[in-house]
């Protein structure tokens, strides 16, 4: 089972065939409309900027995808189990901050920078799962408010003013091109890949979604859930730990503007591809779809001229058409929909 | 900072509310983004001559356009007018004043608080030149939110201060300006400006379009009058931006052979500039000059063209030393000015001047150095930290306690 359906739901042996064949059928249909919009998009850019289709453009767009990619990764996990993690832009921001500040631009004191760094986002990410599963905090708050925290903490820190530079080896994570291809996008597709095993083949990735489906019932069924929810937000620290890394060593520089957004695009890639707000469904493909989407979007939004509130408005329209195209379009016509609207479980 | 909520009717689908939720959130937050000394306004105005005959008008007028004389030659710009403004001479007769506690003045100080390295330069100016003069300071710190500024004033001014100097957050601070002047407190407005002062003995700042004036004026005398230009502002609806490009898009408008290809906004990031920029190396290939108002933003676009392996075009900006650490040595061109942080001592002078009851004037915009590719070795400062910003008034010493340099 890949698709995030919880244990309770699985059929009998007689009804295994027909089962799988609707199990194909959902597959094609959640990625049928992130896919669909992504080809219109494409239609639309090509016909109103020219030179849309250049080697370029098209680095620049597999560059956006890498950055927006490792992100909407780990978004994707916190997610699937029911929660949101709205302080990935301030761990972004801390981590330049803590490379600059410790390695002071000396590539040899990079490597206890990074594992600072790491820490620091491993631990941002336990204090977001600990409010939820210890205190219940709704996650859109918690994580709310650590992003608020981390701020403070990085003004406090560095009084607005971070001194120390970025060392130059971190550059190749952000500017290198293997094989022709930005790293950024090679490090995406190695996280989405580990993440794609861990969810669709492993138990872990079962409980994982039982637990965002239902997570009282798969409590009581003996799965730790409570653990399962801290570890995917500390997997959303850490993975925001990376994109820091990559735009650390992208811009060369501690950009102060990186702590103080929310980073909107992990979201609305995780929620266009297609992953549920209320948690249990959706996969890494559809997410990988949703930031494909996102980048291409984002890529003819910056061609057209548009600015920045342009950008948000259109970031913050997309979420809400790919949520409600959710609760009232496609998906609801998905066999399990079906099967839960008439009380079949 | 404010989060709206939303709530629907009907109960299933919850998703859609949250989703409303959510993206109020991020537009709320990145709204209410304040970078440097931000203030509205339309023309600025100090309130002190307003409804009267504009006094000693000739002295006040000449060092008004002084600051513009002065930018021409250092920029060696021959088309530099300055922008119609009228600048009077305000008689503080009604605010002189003995300190009212003690022997001491208590200047409150609305600071924009430490949220960069200009706003931590800001306020240590003002607490250094506090310091020389021998007042006290009463601060308290917005953090860069005009919400937060409105509560701060309220508070400096039941503490009933001598004097108030305000770095002003946006127009919403205005009734709050008007409360503390009505209540006999005078007050200055600093590094930025409201669109109605006319509660305000001084609004004293570096003018918003002077630097884009003469941004605009040396990219078209670098390019012969003819050529391509993008112009790279700062952040939307945010003053400290839109003043300055309207200005240079306003002398841009003036010389036919200038093509303004793209107006985009770089949010003073140089991680954005550069994807701005990279854009703007495929979309546009001929580009011969890039108006910009910040010198973090054109870190950005110098590393996009290096990296694409094409010559950077003449760049304009504030002078931030991480800019010109990283084109010493290369064959950037650039001209640079400042909006600068230690602008606040001139705030307190003038404070302290309409409480002695000395003419001051109602718009006291500042001078301050503009520069050149070709004499970046006078002004970089290789032992500094990128956050500074050069020329720096702030003695070394003090520069090296607030980790700058």
């Amino acid at each position: 089972m890949t698709t995030g359906a919880p244990p309770t739901e699985a059929a009998g042996p007689a009804r295994a065939g027909a089962s799988a064949g609707r199990d194909v059928v959902r597959r094609a249909l959640s990625l049928l409309a992130p896919l669909a919009g992504l080809a219109v998009l494409l239609l639309v850019a090509a016909v109103t900027t020219p030179g849309f289709y250049s080697a370029g453009v098209l680095q620049l767009v597999l560059f956006q995808i890498g950055l927006i990619g490792v992100t909407a990764v780990g978004q994707t996990l916190v997610l699937l189990v029911g929660g949101i993690d709205l302080s990935i832009g301030a761990v972004i921001g801390l981590t330049t901050v803590v490379i600059a500040e410790h390695s002071r631009g000396d590539g040899e004191r990079l490597g206890v920078a990074i594992l600072l760094a790491t820490a620091a986002g491993a631990g941002v990410g336990l204090l977001n799962g600990l409010l939820v599963v210890r205190r219940q905090v709704p996650a859109f708050v918690a994580t709310f408010a650590t992003f608020v925290l981390v701020q403070g903490v990085i003004t406090a820190w560095t009084r607005g003013a971070p001194s120390g530079n970025i060392p130059g080896e971190l550059s190749p994570l952000g500017i290198g091109r293997w094989l022709g291809i930005p790293v950024p996008l090679w490090a995406f597709l190695v996280v989405a890949v580990v993440a794609g095993v861990v969810l669709g083949r492993t138990g872990l990735g079962r409980r994982l979604y039982a637990t965002g489906a239902n997570e009282r019932a798969t409590a009581l069924s003996g799965v730790r859930t409570r653990w399962i929810i801290a570890g995917c937000f500390v997997a959303s620290g850490l993975l925001a730990v990376l994109a820091g890394l990559i735009n650390a060593g992208y811009i060369g520089y501690v950009d102060a503007r990186l702590s103080r957004s929310l980073d909107p695009n992990s979201v609305a890639a995780a929620v266009i591809g297609g992953i549920a707000l209320t948690g249990g469904r959706g996969r890494i493909g559809q997410t990988v779809v949703g930031v494909t989407l996102l980048a291409v979007l984002l890529a003819w939004l910056r061609q057209l001229g548009a600015g920045a509130g342009a950008q948000l408005v259109v970031s913050g329209a997309v979420i809400l058409l790919a949520v409600w195209l959710q609760g009232s379009g496609w998906a609801a016509r998905s066999p399990r929909r079906i099967k839960q609207r008439d009380g079949v479980r | 900072m404010r989060i709206h909520s939303s709530t629907s009717r009907r109960s299933r689908p919850l998703r859609l509310p949250l989703a409303i939720g959510l993206t109020a959130v991020l537009v709320t937050a990145c709204g209410t983004e304040q970078e440097g000394a931000t203030a509205g306004g339309g023309g600025g105005g100090g309130g002190g001559a307003s409804g009267e005959e504009c006094a000693n008008a000739e002295e006040a007028q000449a060092s008004y356009e002084q600051a513009w004389t002065e930018t021409a030659q250092q920029l060696g710009l021959e088309n530099l007018e300055p922008t119609e403004e009228q600048v009077c001479e305000v008689d503080t007769a009604p605010w002189a004043a003995e300190p009212k506690n003690g022997e001491t003045y208590r200047i409150a100080f609305a600071a924009q608080g430490p949220t960069n390295s200009w706003g931590l330069t800001n306020e240590e100016a003002f607490r250094q030149r506090a310091e020389e003069v021998g007042v006290e300071v009463l601060y308290a710190s917005a953090n860069g939110d005009a919400t937060a500024q409105v509560d701060n004033i309220q508070q400096l001014a039941s503490q009933d201060p001598d004097a108030l100097v305000v770095v002003p957050m946006g127009d919403g601070i205005t009734g709050q300006v008007q409360a503390a002047a009505g209540q006999g407190i005078p007050v200055v407005l600093c590094a930025g400006r409201l669109s109605d002062s006319s509660s305000v003995v001084s609004t004293v700042t570096r003018q918003y379009e002077l630097l884009g004036s003469a941004y605009a004026e040396w990219l078209v005398q670098q390019l012969g009058g003819e050529g391509q230009v993008a112009v790279l502002s700062g952040l939307a609806g945010v003053p400290t931006a839109e003043y300055q490009k309207a200005a240079a898009l306003e002398v841009f408008a003036e010389h036919p052979g200038i093509e303004v290809v793209t107006e985009q906004y770089t949010e003073w990031s140089p991680t954005v500039a550069k994807q701005v920029a990279a854009n703007l190396v495929t979309q546009y290939p001929d580009l011969d000059g890039i108006w910009s108002d910040s010198g973090y933003g054109d870190l950005g676009v110098v590393q996009a063209y290096q990296e694409a392996g094409r010559p950077v075009p003449p760049v304009t900006g504030d002078a931030i030393n991480a800019f010109l650490k990283a084109v010493q040595g290369t064959d950037v061109r650039f001209a640079l000015s400042s909006f600068p942080p230690e602008q606040s001592m001139q705030c307190l002078d003038t404070a302290m001047a309409a409480l002695a009851g000395e003419p001051v004037l109602d718009k006291v915009y500042i001078n301050s150095p503009s520069f050149t590719h070709e004499q970046i070795d006078e002004y970089v400062r290789p032992e500094c930290t990128d956050n500074l910003f050069v020329p720096s008034a702030l003695p070394d010493e003090q520069l090296r306690e607030l980790g700058l340099c």
